[in-house]
Protein backbone atom coordinates (compact mmCIF):
# COMPACT_ATOMS: atom_id res chain seq x y z
CA UNK A 1 0.00 0.00 0.00
CA UNK A 2 2.39 2.45 0.92
CA UNK A 3 4.68 1.05 -2.07
CA UNK A 4 1.38 2.52 -4.06
CA UNK A 5 1.67 5.74 -2.33
CA UNK A 6 5.20 7.28 -2.30
CA UNK A 7 6.84 9.44 -5.03
CA UNK A 8 3.15 9.88 -5.84
CA UNK A 9 2.06 13.95 -6.97
CA UNK A 10 -0.70 15.00 -4.14
CA UNK A 11 -3.49 17.15 -5.82
CA UNK A 12 -6.27 19.24 -4.46
CA UNK A 13 -9.73 18.88 -5.21
CA UNK A 14 -9.70 21.37 -7.88
CA UNK A 15 -6.65 20.23 -9.38
CA UNK A 16 -3.51 21.65 -8.08
CA UNK A 17 -0.32 20.37 -7.72
CA UNK A 18 0.73 20.20 -3.73
CA UNK A 19 3.85 17.98 -3.65
CA UNK A 20 4.65 14.43 -3.73
CA UNK A 21 4.36 11.94 -1.05
CA UNK A 22 7.81 12.06 0.42
CA UNK A 23 7.21 9.04 3.00
CA UNK A 24 4.78 7.80 4.95
CA UNK A 25 3.68 7.03 9.16
CA UNK A 26 1.88 4.43 10.33
CA UNK A 27 -0.21 4.30 13.36
CA UNK A 28 -0.76 1.74 15.83
CA UNK A 29 -5.20 1.36 16.13
CA UNK A 30 -6.05 -0.03 19.80
CA UNK A 31 -5.76 -3.29 18.86
CA UNK A 32 -2.37 -3.16 17.91
CA UNK A 33 -2.70 -3.71 14.25
CA UNK A 34 -0.82 -0.62 12.19
CA UNK A 35 -2.23 1.66 9.73
CA UNK A 36 -1.20 3.95 7.43
CA UNK A 37 -1.72 7.46 9.62
CA UNK A 38 -0.52 10.24 7.92
CA UNK A 39 1.44 11.34 4.49
CA UNK A 40 4.49 13.62 4.68
CA UNK A 41 5.51 16.22 2.03
CA UNK A 42 8.06 18.24 1.96
CA UNK A 43 11.83 18.55 1.13
CA UNK A 44 12.93 17.91 4.79
CA UNK A 45 11.07 14.44 4.44
CA UNK A 46 12.61 13.74 1.22
CA UNK A 47 16.17 14.51 2.15
CA UNK A 48 15.69 11.77 5.04
CA UNK A 49 14.27 9.18 2.61
CA UNK A 50 17.17 9.47 -0.13
CA UNK A 51 19.40 9.88 2.54
CA UNK A 52 23.76 10.28 1.76
CA UNK A 53 25.22 13.50 1.50
CA UNK A 54 22.88 14.23 -1.55
CA UNK A 55 19.70 13.70 0.81
CA UNK A 56 21.38 15.94 3.30
CA UNK A 57 22.42 18.82 0.82
CA UNK A 58 19.21 19.13 -0.78
CA UNK A 59 17.45 19.62 2.76
CA UNK A 60 19.80 22.18 3.78
CA UNK A 61 19.69 24.08 0.46
CA UNK A 62 15.94 23.85 1.41
CA UNK A 63 16.26 24.99 5.38
CA UNK A 64 18.13 28.19 3.72
CA UNK A 65 14.79 29.81 3.23
CA UNK A 66 12.92 28.95 6.78
CA UNK A 67 13.30 30.34 9.95
CA UNK A 68 12.25 27.77 11.86
CA UNK A 69 14.51 24.77 11.64
CA UNK A 70 14.79 21.98 11.18
CA UNK A 71 12.22 22.08 8.55
CA UNK A 72 9.00 20.46 9.31
CA UNK A 73 7.47 18.52 6.31
CA UNK A 74 3.56 19.10 5.55
CA UNK A 75 1.54 16.57 7.32
CA UNK A 76 -1.69 15.16 5.36
CA UNK A 77 -3.92 12.81 7.19
CA UNK A 78 -4.60 9.78 5.44
CA UNK A 79 -8.08 10.56 6.35
CA UNK A 80 -7.88 13.46 3.91
CA UNK A 81 -7.11 11.15 0.56
CA UNK A 82 -10.32 11.14 -1.63
CA UNK A 83 -8.96 8.70 -4.46
CA UNK A 84 -5.74 7.18 -5.72
CA UNK A 85 -5.30 6.62 -9.53
CA UNK A 86 -1.85 8.03 -11.43
CA UNK A 87 -1.97 10.70 -8.54
CA UNK A 88 -3.40 10.75 -4.68
CA UNK A 89 -6.77 13.48 -4.78
CA UNK A 90 -6.87 15.19 -1.96
CA UNK A 91 -10.38 16.04 -0.35
CA UNK A 92 -8.92 19.56 0.54
CA UNK A 93 -8.31 22.80 -1.18
CA UNK A 94 -4.53 23.84 -1.07
CA UNK A 95 -5.85 27.14 0.48
CA UNK A 96 -6.72 25.07 3.74
CA UNK A 97 -3.42 23.57 3.83
CA UNK A 98 -0.42 24.86 5.51
CA UNK A 99 1.59 26.77 2.04
CA UNK A 100 5.33 25.49 1.84
CA UNK A 101 7.58 27.73 3.50
CA UNK A 102 10.17 27.68 0.53
CA UNK A 103 7.36 28.33 -2.51
CA UNK A 104 6.26 31.28 0.08
CA UNK A 105 9.60 32.76 0.92
CA UNK A 106 10.48 32.85 -2.76
CA UNK A 107 7.10 34.67 -3.54
CA UNK A 108 7.61 37.22 -0.82
CA UNK A 109 11.32 38.11 -1.70
CA UNK A 110 11.43 37.60 -5.48
CA UNK A 111 8.65 36.79 -7.93
CA UNK A 112 6.23 38.94 -6.62
CA UNK A 113 8.63 42.07 -6.99
CA UNK A 114 8.80 40.84 -10.64
CA UNK A 115 5.72 42.96 -12.70
CA UNK A 116 3.49 40.53 -14.15
CA UNK A 117 3.31 37.93 -11.63
CA UNK A 118 -0.18 37.83 -10.94
CA UNK A 119 -0.81 36.99 -15.00
CA UNK A 120 -1.12 33.21 -15.82
CA UNK A 121 0.32 33.17 -19.23
CA UNK A 122 -1.73 31.00 -20.81
CA UNK B 1 -11.27 23.33 -41.62
CA UNK B 2 -10.12 23.68 -38.19
CA UNK B 3 -9.18 19.71 -37.91
CA UNK B 4 -6.76 20.94 -40.43
CA UNK B 5 -5.83 24.13 -38.78
CA UNK B 6 -5.17 22.38 -35.64
CA UNK B 7 -3.07 19.49 -37.69
CA UNK B 8 -0.97 21.98 -38.99
CA UNK B 9 -0.12 23.68 -35.60
CA UNK B 10 0.67 20.75 -33.88
CA UNK B 11 3.00 20.04 -37.45
CA UNK B 12 4.45 23.19 -36.29
CA UNK B 13 5.29 22.72 -32.89
CA UNK B 14 7.05 19.45 -33.61
CA UNK B 15 8.93 21.09 -36.20
CA UNK B 16 10.49 23.82 -33.96
CA UNK B 17 10.84 21.24 -31.62
CA UNK B 18 12.79 19.35 -33.59
CA UNK B 19 15.64 21.77 -35.36
CA UNK B 20 18.07 23.41 -33.16
CA UNK B 21 21.55 24.73 -32.78
CA UNK B 22 22.70 21.19 -32.70
CA UNK B 23 21.34 19.66 -35.52
CA UNK B 24 22.82 22.87 -37.59
CA UNK B 25 26.18 22.48 -36.14
CA UNK B 26 25.75 18.77 -36.23
CA UNK B 27 24.61 18.27 -39.59
CA UNK B 28 26.60 20.89 -41.49
CA UNK B 29 29.55 19.84 -40.21
CA UNK B 30 28.32 16.13 -40.99
CA UNK B 31 27.62 17.15 -44.65
CA UNK B 32 31.16 19.91 -44.86
CA UNK B 33 33.75 16.77 -43.73
CA UNK B 34 32.09 13.34 -44.56
CA UNK B 35 29.60 14.56 -47.43
CA UNK B 36 25.89 12.23 -47.17
CA UNK B 37 27.91 9.60 -45.00
CA UNK B 38 25.46 10.57 -42.15
CA UNK B 39 22.11 10.53 -43.45
CA UNK B 40 21.65 7.20 -42.28
CA UNK B 41 21.83 8.23 -38.54
CA UNK B 42 19.71 11.02 -39.25
CA UNK B 43 17.22 8.98 -40.56
CA UNK B 44 17.48 6.48 -36.94
CA UNK B 45 17.63 9.40 -35.21
CA UNK B 46 14.23 10.36 -36.54
CA UNK B 47 12.95 6.87 -36.22
CA UNK B 48 14.28 6.95 -32.46
CA UNK B 49 12.22 10.39 -31.49
CA UNK B 50 8.87 9.61 -33.22
CA UNK B 51 8.55 6.24 -31.33
CA UNK B 52 9.70 7.72 -28.00
CA UNK B 53 8.00 11.01 -28.50
CA UNK B 54 4.49 8.76 -29.81
CA UNK B 55 5.11 7.18 -26.41
CA UNK B 56 5.56 9.94 -24.22
CA UNK B 57 2.82 11.42 -25.82
CA UNK B 58 0.27 8.90 -25.01
CA UNK B 59 1.65 8.36 -21.66
CA UNK B 60 0.47 12.05 -21.10
CA UNK B 61 -3.00 11.71 -23.05
CA UNK B 62 -3.74 8.84 -20.81
CA UNK B 63 -2.55 8.93 -17.30
CA UNK B 64 -2.40 12.80 -17.09
CA UNK B 65 1.15 13.10 -15.91
CA UNK B 66 4.03 14.02 -17.99
CA UNK B 67 7.64 11.78 -18.51
CA UNK B 68 9.31 13.17 -15.63
CA UNK B 69 6.86 13.08 -13.25
CA UNK B 70 6.73 9.24 -13.46
CA UNK B 71 9.99 8.90 -13.66
CA UNK B 72 10.49 9.30 -10.23
CA UNK B 73 7.14 7.16 -9.38
CA UNK B 74 9.12 4.05 -11.68
CA UNK B 75 13.00 4.97 -10.21
CA UNK B 76 12.00 5.95 -6.77
CA UNK B 77 13.48 8.89 -5.03
CA UNK B 78 17.16 8.68 -5.07
CA UNK B 79 17.91 6.83 -8.54
CA UNK B 80 15.26 9.55 -9.99
CA UNK B 81 17.27 12.74 -8.12
CA UNK B 82 20.36 11.23 -9.98
CA UNK B 83 18.90 11.34 -12.84
CA UNK B 84 17.38 14.85 -12.16
CA UNK B 85 21.08 16.40 -11.73
CA UNK B 86 22.21 15.09 -14.79
CA UNK B 87 18.86 15.92 -17.09
CA UNK B 88 18.70 19.50 -15.73
CA UNK B 89 22.54 20.05 -16.31
CA UNK B 90 22.17 18.56 -19.76
CA UNK B 91 19.71 20.81 -20.40
CA UNK B 92 20.91 23.94 -19.23
CA UNK B 93 23.86 23.35 -21.13
CA UNK B 94 21.23 22.75 -24.47
CA UNK B 95 19.92 26.48 -23.28
CA UNK B 96 22.87 28.16 -23.34
CA UNK B 97 23.97 26.77 -26.44
CA UNK B 98 21.09 27.50 -28.02
CA UNK B 99 21.53 31.43 -26.72
CA UNK B 100 24.76 30.76 -28.06
CA UNK B 101 23.24 29.96 -31.43
CA UNK B 102 20.48 33.15 -30.82
CA UNK B 103 23.43 35.62 -30.51
CA UNK B 104 25.52 33.99 -33.49
CA UNK B 105 22.17 34.63 -35.66
CA UNK B 106 21.62 37.98 -35.03
CA UNK B 107 25.74 38.77 -35.24
CA UNK B 108 24.97 37.33 -38.77
CA UNK B 109 22.08 39.25 -39.43
CA UNK B 110 23.90 42.84 -37.75
CA UNK B 111 27.67 42.45 -37.80
CA UNK B 112 27.75 43.08 -34.32
CA UNK B 113 29.79 41.27 -32.08
CA UNK B 114 27.93 37.84 -30.29
CA UNK B 115 28.55 38.51 -26.57
CA UNK B 116 27.04 41.77 -26.61
CA UNK B 117 23.53 39.99 -27.95
CA UNK B 118 23.97 37.71 -25.50
CA UNK B 119 22.33 38.97 -22.72
CA UNK B 120 19.60 40.54 -24.81
CA UNK B 121 18.93 36.92 -25.99
CA UNK B 122 18.49 36.11 -22.38
CA UNK B 123 16.69 38.72 -21.51
CA UNK B 124 14.20 37.86 -24.50
CA UNK B 125 13.75 34.23 -23.53
CA UNK B 126 13.01 35.07 -19.74
CA UNK B 127 10.20 37.64 -20.98
CA UNK B 128 8.50 35.14 -23.63
CA UNK B 129 8.69 32.90 -21.02
CA UNK B 130 7.36 35.14 -18.33
CA UNK B 131 4.61 36.69 -20.20
CA UNK B 132 3.89 34.97 -23.81
CA UNK B 133 1.06 32.95 -24.69
CA UNK B 134 3.22 30.09 -25.60
CA UNK B 135 1.29 27.56 -27.92
CA UNK B 136 1.57 31.11 -29.78
CA UNK B 137 5.29 31.66 -29.33
CA UNK B 138 5.65 28.18 -30.41
CA UNK B 139 4.09 28.03 -33.31
CA UNK B 140 5.38 31.33 -34.64
CA UNK B 141 8.93 30.02 -34.28
CA UNK B 142 7.81 26.88 -35.62
CA UNK B 143 6.52 28.57 -38.77
CA UNK B 144 9.48 31.03 -39.09
CA UNK B 145 12.16 27.57 -38.53
CA UNK B 146 10.45 26.49 -41.95
CA UNK B 147 12.83 29.23 -43.47
CA UNK B 148 14.94 26.73 -43.29
CA UNK B 149 13.99 25.21 -46.36
CA UNK B 150 16.03 27.60 -48.54
CA UNK B 151 18.70 25.30 -48.01
CA UNK B 152 16.47 22.53 -49.78
CA UNK B 153 15.88 25.81 -52.62
CA UNK B 154 19.52 26.13 -52.74
CA UNK B 155 20.17 22.44 -53.52
CA UNK B 156 18.00 22.74 -56.47
CA UNK B 157 19.53 26.07 -57.44
CA UNK B 158 23.26 25.32 -57.41
CA UNK B 159 24.70 23.04 -59.83
CA UNK B 160 23.74 19.53 -57.47
CA UNK B 161 25.30 16.51 -58.64
CA UNK B 162 22.45 14.62 -57.68
CA UNK B 163 24.12 11.37 -58.84
CA UNK B 164 27.09 11.47 -57.04
CA UNK B 165 24.81 13.40 -53.60
CA UNK B 166 22.83 9.58 -53.73
CA UNK B 167 25.82 7.84 -54.48
CA UNK B 168 27.72 9.39 -51.09
CA UNK B 169 24.57 8.73 -48.92
CA UNK B 170 24.57 4.98 -49.06
CA UNK B 171 28.44 4.35 -49.85
CA UNK B 172 30.17 6.91 -47.95
CA UNK B 173 32.68 6.48 -45.19
CA UNK B 174 35.24 7.79 -43.22
CA UNK B 175 36.49 10.06 -46.35
CA UNK B 176 40.03 9.98 -45.83
CA UNK B 177 39.24 11.21 -41.60
CA UNK B 178 39.27 8.37 -39.51
CA UNK B 179 36.43 6.03 -38.17
CA UNK B 180 37.01 7.44 -34.88
CA UNK B 181 36.22 11.02 -36.70
CA UNK B 182 33.48 9.40 -38.02
CA UNK B 183 31.87 7.72 -35.37
CA UNK B 184 32.29 10.87 -33.27
CA UNK B 185 30.20 13.12 -35.82
CA UNK B 186 27.83 10.31 -35.86
CA UNK B 187 26.88 10.37 -32.46
CA UNK B 188 26.57 13.90 -32.27
CA UNK B 189 24.15 13.96 -34.70
CA UNK B 190 22.19 11.17 -32.93
CA UNK B 191 22.05 13.03 -30.21
CA UNK B 192 21.08 16.24 -31.67
CA UNK B 193 17.96 14.91 -33.24
CA UNK B 194 16.81 13.11 -29.78
CA UNK B 195 17.09 15.94 -27.15
CA UNK B 196 15.92 14.67 -24.37
CA UNK B 197 14.57 17.88 -23.77
CA UNK B 198 12.01 17.43 -26.89
CA UNK B 199 10.25 14.45 -24.87
CA UNK B 200 10.33 16.42 -21.19
CA UNK B 201 8.80 19.19 -23.20
CA UNK B 202 6.47 17.41 -25.72
CA UNK B 203 5.00 15.44 -22.87
CA UNK B 204 4.67 18.59 -20.63
CA UNK B 205 2.99 20.48 -23.29
CA UNK B 206 0.24 17.45 -24.09
CA UNK B 207 -0.40 17.56 -19.85
CA UNK B 208 -0.76 21.53 -19.87
CA UNK B 209 -3.00 21.45 -23.16
CA UNK B 210 -4.86 18.75 -20.99
CA UNK B 211 -4.40 15.92 -23.86
CA UNK B 212 -7.37 13.09 -22.90
CA UNK B 213 -7.71 9.58 -24.80
CA UNK B 214 -9.85 11.79 -27.58
CA UNK B 215 -6.45 13.75 -28.34
CA UNK B 216 -4.41 10.46 -29.20
CA UNK B 217 -4.23 10.43 -32.86
CA UNK B 218 -3.67 14.45 -33.70
CA UNK B 219 -0.73 14.19 -31.18
CA UNK B 220 0.44 10.87 -32.90
CA UNK B 221 -0.18 12.61 -36.16
CA UNK B 222 2.02 15.67 -34.76
CA UNK B 223 4.55 13.72 -34.23
CA UNK B 224 4.55 11.28 -37.26
CA UNK B 225 4.43 14.48 -39.54
CA UNK B 226 6.36 17.04 -38.16
CA UNK B 227 9.67 15.28 -36.71
CA UNK B 228 10.23 13.49 -40.73
CA UNK B 229 9.89 17.54 -41.57
CA UNK B 230 12.39 18.93 -39.27
CA UNK B 231 14.69 15.80 -40.32
CA UNK B 232 14.13 16.68 -43.82
CA UNK B 233 15.32 20.13 -42.72
CA UNK B 234 18.40 18.77 -41.46
CA UNK B 235 19.16 16.54 -44.15
CA UNK B 236 19.25 19.60 -46.54
CA UNK B 237 21.72 21.07 -44.45
CA UNK B 238 24.04 17.91 -44.53
CA UNK B 239 23.22 18.03 -48.66
CA UNK B 240 24.28 21.83 -49.00
CA UNK B 241 26.83 21.59 -46.69
CA UNK B 242 28.35 18.43 -49.30
CA UNK B 243 27.93 20.28 -51.69
CA UNK B 244 29.25 23.52 -51.25
CA UNK B 245 31.58 23.17 -47.95
CA UNK B 246 33.24 20.10 -48.68
CA UNK B 247 34.62 21.02 -51.97
CA UNK B 248 35.73 24.31 -50.80
CA UNK B 249 37.61 22.35 -47.90
CA UNK B 250 35.83 24.56 -45.05
CA UNK B 251 35.17 23.61 -41.67
CA UNK B 252 32.01 24.89 -39.41
CA UNK B 253 33.48 27.18 -36.87
CA UNK B 254 30.08 29.40 -36.77
CA UNK B 255 26.75 29.89 -38.29
CA UNK B 256 28.20 31.94 -41.24
CA UNK B 257 29.78 28.83 -42.48
CA UNK B 258 26.36 27.19 -41.88
CA UNK B 259 24.77 29.82 -43.70
CA UNK B 260 27.31 29.90 -46.81
CA UNK B 261 25.98 27.34 -49.56
CA UNK B 262 21.95 29.44 -49.17
CA UNK B 263 24.47 33.16 -49.50
CA UNK B 264 26.34 31.33 -52.33
CA UNK B 265 22.93 30.71 -54.35
CA UNK B 266 21.16 33.36 -53.17
CA UNK B 267 23.49 36.39 -51.59
CA UNK B 268 22.16 38.80 -49.58
CA UNK B 269 18.50 37.50 -49.34
CA UNK B 270 19.68 34.26 -48.62
CA UNK B 271 21.69 35.11 -45.57
CA UNK B 272 18.35 37.18 -44.66
CA UNK B 273 16.50 33.78 -44.79
CA UNK B 274 19.37 31.91 -43.23
CA UNK B 275 19.56 34.76 -40.39
CA UNK B 276 15.91 34.69 -39.53
CA UNK B 277 15.78 30.56 -39.77
CA UNK B 278 18.86 30.29 -37.41
CA UNK B 279 17.21 32.61 -34.96
CA UNK B 280 13.95 31.09 -35.06
CA UNK B 281 14.88 27.95 -34.61
CA UNK B 282 17.07 28.70 -31.65
CA UNK B 283 15.15 31.03 -29.61
CA UNK B 284 12.38 28.45 -30.10
CA UNK B 285 14.33 25.99 -28.99
CA UNK B 286 15.66 28.60 -25.81
CA UNK B 287 12.53 29.03 -24.75
CA UNK B 288 11.61 24.66 -24.90
CA UNK B 289 14.75 23.79 -23.12
CA UNK B 290 14.44 26.48 -20.82
CA UNK B 291 11.02 25.05 -20.16
CA UNK B 292 12.13 21.51 -20.02
CA UNK B 293 15.05 22.48 -17.45
CA UNK B 294 12.10 23.81 -14.72
CA UNK B 295 9.66 20.87 -15.96
CA UNK B 296 11.64 18.34 -14.66
CA UNK B 297 12.53 20.15 -11.42
CA UNK B 298 9.22 21.21 -10.65
CA UNK B 299 7.72 17.33 -11.50
CA UNK B 300 10.68 15.50 -9.38
CA UNK B 301 9.69 17.50 -6.56
CA UNK B 302 5.67 17.81 -6.96
CA UNK B 303 5.39 21.52 -7.25
CA UNK B 304 2.58 23.32 -9.24
CA UNK B 305 4.25 24.19 -12.52
CA UNK B 306 3.14 25.16 -15.62
CA UNK B 307 2.41 28.54 -18.22
CA UNK B 308 -1.95 28.23 -17.09
CA UNK B 309 -1.14 29.57 -13.49
CA UNK B 310 0.05 32.84 -12.79
CA UNK B 311 3.81 32.90 -12.17
CA UNK B 312 2.72 33.69 -8.11
CA UNK B 313 0.99 30.50 -7.89
CA UNK B 314 3.91 28.62 -9.42
CA UNK B 315 6.85 30.88 -7.67
CA UNK B 316 9.41 27.48 -7.40
CA UNK B 317 8.75 26.55 -11.05
CA UNK B 318 9.60 30.07 -12.41
CA UNK B 319 12.20 30.50 -9.91
CA UNK B 320 14.54 27.49 -11.85
CA UNK B 321 13.14 29.19 -15.18
CA UNK B 322 14.75 32.42 -13.92
CA UNK B 323 17.74 30.62 -12.65
CA UNK B 324 18.15 28.19 -15.80
CA UNK B 325 18.36 31.57 -18.16
CA UNK B 326 20.14 33.22 -16.22
CA UNK B 327 23.02 30.38 -15.65
CA UNK B 328 22.64 29.71 -19.13
CA UNK B 329 23.56 33.89 -20.08
CA UNK B 330 26.81 33.23 -17.34
CA UNK B 331 28.02 30.04 -19.04
CA UNK B 332 28.45 32.18 -22.49
CA UNK B 333 29.84 35.48 -21.05
CA UNK B 334 32.82 33.16 -20.10
CA UNK B 335 33.33 33.51 -23.72
CA UNK B 336 33.66 29.82 -24.63
CA UNK B 337 32.85 29.80 -28.20
CA UNK B 338 29.54 28.89 -28.95
CA UNK B 339 30.11 26.31 -31.23
CA UNK B 340 32.32 24.17 -29.43
CA UNK B 341 29.71 24.30 -26.43
CA UNK B 342 27.17 22.86 -29.03
CA UNK B 343 29.63 20.03 -29.36
CA UNK B 344 30.01 19.54 -25.77
CA UNK B 345 26.83 19.59 -25.33
CA UNK B 346 25.76 17.42 -28.15
CA UNK B 347 28.58 14.68 -25.82
CA UNK B 348 26.68 15.17 -22.89
CA UNK B 349 23.08 14.97 -23.60
CA UNK B 350 24.53 11.48 -25.71
CA UNK B 351 25.73 10.14 -22.32
CA UNK B 352 22.39 11.01 -20.91
CA UNK B 353 20.37 9.79 -22.72
CA UNK B 354 19.13 6.32 -21.82
CA UNK B 355 18.25 8.45 -17.99
CA UNK B 356 14.97 10.02 -20.08
CA UNK B 357 14.37 6.57 -22.61
CA UNK B 358 14.62 4.16 -20.69
CA UNK B 359 12.20 4.88 -17.76
CA UNK B 360 9.77 6.12 -21.20
CA UNK B 361 9.73 2.70 -22.08
CA UNK B 362 8.78 1.23 -19.30
CA UNK B 363 6.21 3.20 -17.73
CA UNK B 364 4.75 2.51 -21.63
CA UNK B 365 4.51 -0.70 -21.17
CA UNK B 366 3.31 -0.38 -17.76
CA UNK B 367 -0.84 -1.68 -17.53
CA UNK B 368 -1.14 0.29 -14.21
CA UNK B 369 -0.53 3.33 -15.71
CA UNK B 370 -2.09 2.80 -19.51
CA UNK B 371 -4.37 -0.26 -19.18
CA UNK B 372 -4.71 -1.68 -22.74
CA UNK B 373 -2.93 1.30 -24.30
CA UNK B 374 0.38 -0.13 -23.57
CA UNK B 375 2.86 -0.74 -26.50
CA UNK B 376 2.26 -3.36 -29.15
CA UNK B 377 4.69 -5.76 -29.77
CA UNK B 378 5.92 -4.48 -33.20
CA UNK B 379 6.78 -1.10 -31.35
CA UNK B 380 8.38 -2.81 -28.32
CA UNK B 381 10.83 -4.44 -30.85
CA UNK B 382 11.16 -1.00 -32.47
CA UNK B 383 11.70 0.56 -28.98
CA UNK B 384 14.12 -2.00 -27.76
CA UNK B 385 16.31 -1.90 -30.48
CA UNK B 386 16.57 1.86 -31.22
CA UNK B 387 17.43 1.67 -27.22
CA UNK B 388 20.16 -0.86 -27.56
CA UNK B 389 21.50 1.97 -30.20
CA UNK B 390 21.21 5.22 -27.66
CA UNK B 391 22.63 2.81 -25.08
CA UNK B 392 25.65 2.46 -27.51
CA UNK B 393 25.74 5.71 -27.90
CA UNK B 394 25.74 6.95 -24.75
CA UNK B 395 28.26 4.49 -24.07
CA UNK B 396 30.88 5.39 -26.65
CA UNK B 397 30.22 9.09 -26.53
CA UNK B 398 32.73 10.29 -23.99
CA UNK B 399 35.67 7.43 -25.72
CA UNK B 400 35.24 8.76 -28.73
CA UNK B 401 35.24 12.63 -27.45
CA UNK B 402 38.60 12.07 -25.77
CA UNK B 403 40.14 9.01 -28.29
CA UNK B 404 39.46 12.10 -31.12
CA UNK B 405 40.06 14.81 -29.04
CA UNK B 406 36.19 16.30 -30.49
CA UNK B 407 36.42 14.81 -33.81
CA UNK B 408 39.42 16.30 -35.00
Amino acid sequence: MSRQLLDRQLVDVQGRLIGKVDDVEFAIDPEGRPYLGTLLTGPGALGLRVGGRLGRMMALAAERFVTDRPMAPLRIPYPLVARIDSAVWLRVRAEELPAPPVEQWLRRHLIDRIPGAGRAGG
Amino acid sequence: MRKLLAATLGILSAVGGFVDVGDLVAASQAGARFGMAHSWVLLLGVVAICAYAEMAGRIAAVTGRAVFDLIRERLGARVALLNLVASYVVTVVTLAAELGGVALAVRLATGVPYLIWVPVAGAAVWLVLWRMRFPVMERVFGLAGLALVVFAVALFWLPTDWAALGHSAVSGGQAGQGWGAYWFVAVALFASTVSPYEVFFFSSGGVEERWGTADLADARFSVLVGFPIGGFLALALIATATVVLRPAGLTVTGLEQVAHPVVLAFGGLGLAIAALAFFAVTFGAALETGLSAAYAAAQYFGWQWGKRVSPREATRFHTVLLVSVLLGVLLLLTAIDPVALTEYMLIISAVALPLTYLPILVVANDRTYLGDRVNGPWLNTLAAALLLVILAASIVAIPLAIGTRMGQ
